[in-house]
Order: structure tokens, then sequence, then C-alpha cells
């Protein structure tokens, strides 16, 4: 993550950076050995989509789609789709919940869970969409209707561990501060 | 900025003259992730074990008394089977087709299946290092159950026959050829280009091929006739096969080290 990364109007501390590099790496290995093998009717939860909603979700858009891109470049890494596919969809999801929810309350109880689903399920029907034009039909071939069940339910168990790790590594220590005596309910939960 | 760095990064990825840069950094980093990935599944495999093994306890006894059974009537029938694999061997050595028997493997484990949501995969143990390479064939219980994609270093991705992207020349009945078409998970196998009123039995088992340039070995099971019609006025056969291979058994493959010859229009 380059050193002018920004969120919102403050820039991100070294620190931060090391630490979303941390969490990007715990969440692939996560996603490696633990979500695969969890598989519902051909389909395993995917953690991707959650880092760039919760950093967008916490520091806004820009912030949103810096994360989706690095987190979508090294998740690439590992995935037989083209190179550089997840990157496209992680950093235009990431910007776009970040300015969706740019006038949203973020104290909401349902802003969480509603913009991990409706952002993943989005993600995923770009994914599809972006490979089939890019000559991997096979991506549209396959059972929506599971692959949409099980990526929504999933999302909205994981987003709340998901979003935990992210504020730790975006949130510097001024703002979490505040955050905590903005938002006592939700810190004492998590 | 970031999405016309992802649009680039997806060309060089797609141009076949600058593809080997991007499964270059991917071998890098796939040999640098697979050893910590493998070592977190030593780590929960056994705590995972344990837990099923205690939930399923009397179904996994019965699957092993039934197993036990299956083993022993495979050994009569290989004990039987021995003499005419040694007139088959000889047969195909006079057609100077190669015989998968002669040919060399390389046994694999494999590590996932269906990494990404969207492609029927499977991730191998094996890599270049140990003679796996891109377009070889691979095998299981059964038949052919796809071909190798990605190298790496250390372990390669397999695309089964049933992924969309997946085309298999296959030779079936009396000399009739087709192609079988994976369609996804979620939908059956269909064999193409079969001309109309082809004489075809359900059960029926097609093999590859061994057309000039073809991309497997021949003589592989590749699948069984499922259904077949000939529509009203259709230029060709409708018909949906299944894989001869146990897709649902993928622990152990066999990677043949096996590469197309070059087209004959192509030699210099």
């Amino acid at each position: 993550m380059g050193a002018g990364a920004v969120s919102g109007e403050r820039t991100m501390s070294a620190r931060s950076i090391v630490r979303l590099t941390f969490v990007v790496f715990v969440a692939l290995l996560v996603q490696s050995t633990v979500m695969l093998p969890l598989r519902f009717d051909g389909a395993h939860p995917d953690l991707l989509w959650l880092l760039p909603i919760t950093a967008a979700l916490l520091a806004g858009p820009q912030t949103g789609a810096i994360v989706g891109f690095w987190a979508g470049l090294a998740f690439d890494l590992v995935l037989p789709t083209p190179f550089g596919l997840s990157a496209l969809v992680g950093c235009l999801l990431g910007y776009s919940v970040g300015a969706a929810t740019a006038a949203v309350d973020k104290r909401a109880v349902w802003l969480k869970p509603v913009a991990a689903l409706m952002g993943s399920v989005a993600a995923d029907m770009l994914f599809a969409v972006l490979g089939a034009v890019l000559g991997q039909q096979q991506m549209v071939q396959i059972d929506f209707l599971s692959l949409f069940s099980v990526i929504a339910v999933s999302s909205i168990i994981l987003v709340l561990p998901v979003n935990r790790l992210m504020r730790w590594a975006v949130t510097s220590e001024a703002h979490r501060r505040s955050l905590v005596s903005a938002q006592p309910a939700e810190s004492g939960l998590w | 900025m970031l999405v016309v760095v992802s649009l680039s990064i997806i060309s060089l990825d797609l141009n076949g003259r600058t593809h080997s840069l991007t499964s270059g950094v991917k071998s890098v980093a796939n040999g640098a992730f697979s050893p910590l990935r493998e070592g977190v599944v030593d780590v929960l495999n056994p705590i995972g074990n344990f837990l099923s093994g205690a939930l399923h306890y009397g179904s996994l006894k019965a699957e092993n008394e039934k197993l036990q059974a299956t083993v022993g009537a495979f050994r009569a029938e290989k004990a039987e089977r021995n003499f005419e694999n040694t007139q088959l061997s000889q047969v195909m050595a006079l057609q100077n087709l190669p015989f998968l028997q002669s040919l060399p493997t390389v046994t694999a484990q494999t590590q996932d299946e269906n990494s990404s949501n969207f492609t029927v995969t499977i991730t191998i143990d094996k890599g270049r290092a140990d003679g796996v390479d891109v377009g070889m064939p691979v095998i299981g219980a059964g038949g052919l159950i796809g071909q190798v994609i990605q190298s790496f270093h250390y372990t390669s991705v397999v695309r089964l026959i049933t992924d969309g992207q997946s085309r298999v020349g296959v030779t079936f009945g009396n000399g009739y050829t087709g192609i079988v078409d994976g369609q996804g998970p979620a939908a059956a196998m269909t064999a193409d280009l079969v001309p109309p009123h082809t004489s075809l039995k359900a059960g029926e088992i097609m093999y590859t091929s061994s057309l000039d340039a073809a991309s497997f070995p021949p003589g592989i099971p590749v699948a069984t006739v499922k259904t077949f019609h000939t529509g009203a006025g259709a230029s060709q056969e409708s018909i949906t096969v299944v894989a001869q291979a146990d897709l649902n058994q993928l622990a152990y493959v066999d990677v043949v080290q096996w590469e197309p010859e070059p087209s004959p229009v192509n030699a210099p």
C-alpha cells in the first residue's frame, strides 16, 4: 500500500499500512485454509469483498478503493481467474460502498450487515460478468442462487469480525478514541 | 487510477506475449504462500478430522466395511484383467499409440478444490519442480478428470472437465468422434459435434481421441453417455454425458507427463 494512501482527508500512517498488509494476509490465509472447505451446495464463503466494504465504511471511499485494490491483487495471486480482475472489482466495490454510505449514519446497527450483503452479492455479479467479458464464459455458468445464498449469509456473519480487524488496521489512535466515545455500545461488543 | 492499473494488469495477463510475466509473479507468490498454507492446514486438519469423526462415527465405520468389500472385488478383477491388459498393450504398440500405463505419471495430492466460486479447478501439490507442466492431462479414479492450466514451482492448478472452459476431443462406438464440453458445476456435460442419428447407447464410454494435434493421449476414458436424442432439423445429436472418473474422489490424482506432438502443418 503506497505511502501516499489517504483515508478521507487523513493520510494513512505507516503503522496503518503495515497493519492493513497484515489483515489482508490473515484474510488470505483464513480464506484458503478455513473458508474453502466450508462448501455449501458448491459455493464457499468469500472474505475478500468484506475487506473493501469494511474499509469503506470505516474510512471512506478512497481507503475502500485502495484496500479493495491491494486485497484483490493479493487474492488474485492464488486464484485461477484472470490476474487483476479481483483488484479491479475490489477497488470499484470499495469506492462504491464508501460513496453510497457517505451520508449514512455510521452508527446505524443495520449498516454493516446490509452493506456486506449487498456489496458482496454485487461484487460477485460484477466479477462474473467482467470475467465473461474477458473470455471466461464459465464464470457465468454457475449456480448463482446457491452462490448468492452462501455469500449473503456468510457475509452477514463475517462482517463483524472483519470490521473489527479492519478498524484495528485503518483507524488511527486518536480516531479510535473518538469512536470509542461516540459508540460505547458497539465498542463494548467488539 | 487504480482502475487503470487493474485494467493494465488484466491486459498483461491475457496477452500471450506478456502472460509469462504475471504467471511468474503468481508462481513466486504461490511458492512462498503454499508452505505457509500447508502448515496452517496441517494444524487445523486434525482438529477438523476429530470433530468430523466424532460426529460421523457410525457412517464412517459402515463406509470402511463397504470399501474393504470393494477392494476385495477389485483385487479379483485385477487378476482377471492382467492377461487382457498384456494383449491390449501389444495391440496399442502395433498401432503406434501411447498406452497410458506406459506413460510416466506423477502422483499428486489435492490441496484444495474450487479455490474460486467461478471456476471448477483443483490445486495439486506438484509443480514444475516435479515435472508437471501446463497442458498435461490429469487422471483420477476411473478416467480423465482434467488438464493442468497453471503450473507453479511446487503446485499446479488443474481445470476439471466439468468446467465451462473445458473441451475434450473424444472417440466412441464405431470410430465416431465428438467434443465433450464442460458446462460448469451446476449442469451436465454435453457431447457436441456428433452427427444426427449417430448410433449410440446409454452408458457408452467416450475416450480421448488420437486425432492430430490432440490435447490428450488417446484411450483415456472421459465420460459415459447419459441421454441422447436428435431434435427436429438439428444439425447434431443432443447428448448429455457424465464423467467416467469419480469427481468426488479427488484426494489423489495422477498427472500424465504427456505433451501433444506439434501438428504436421506447423512442423518445419
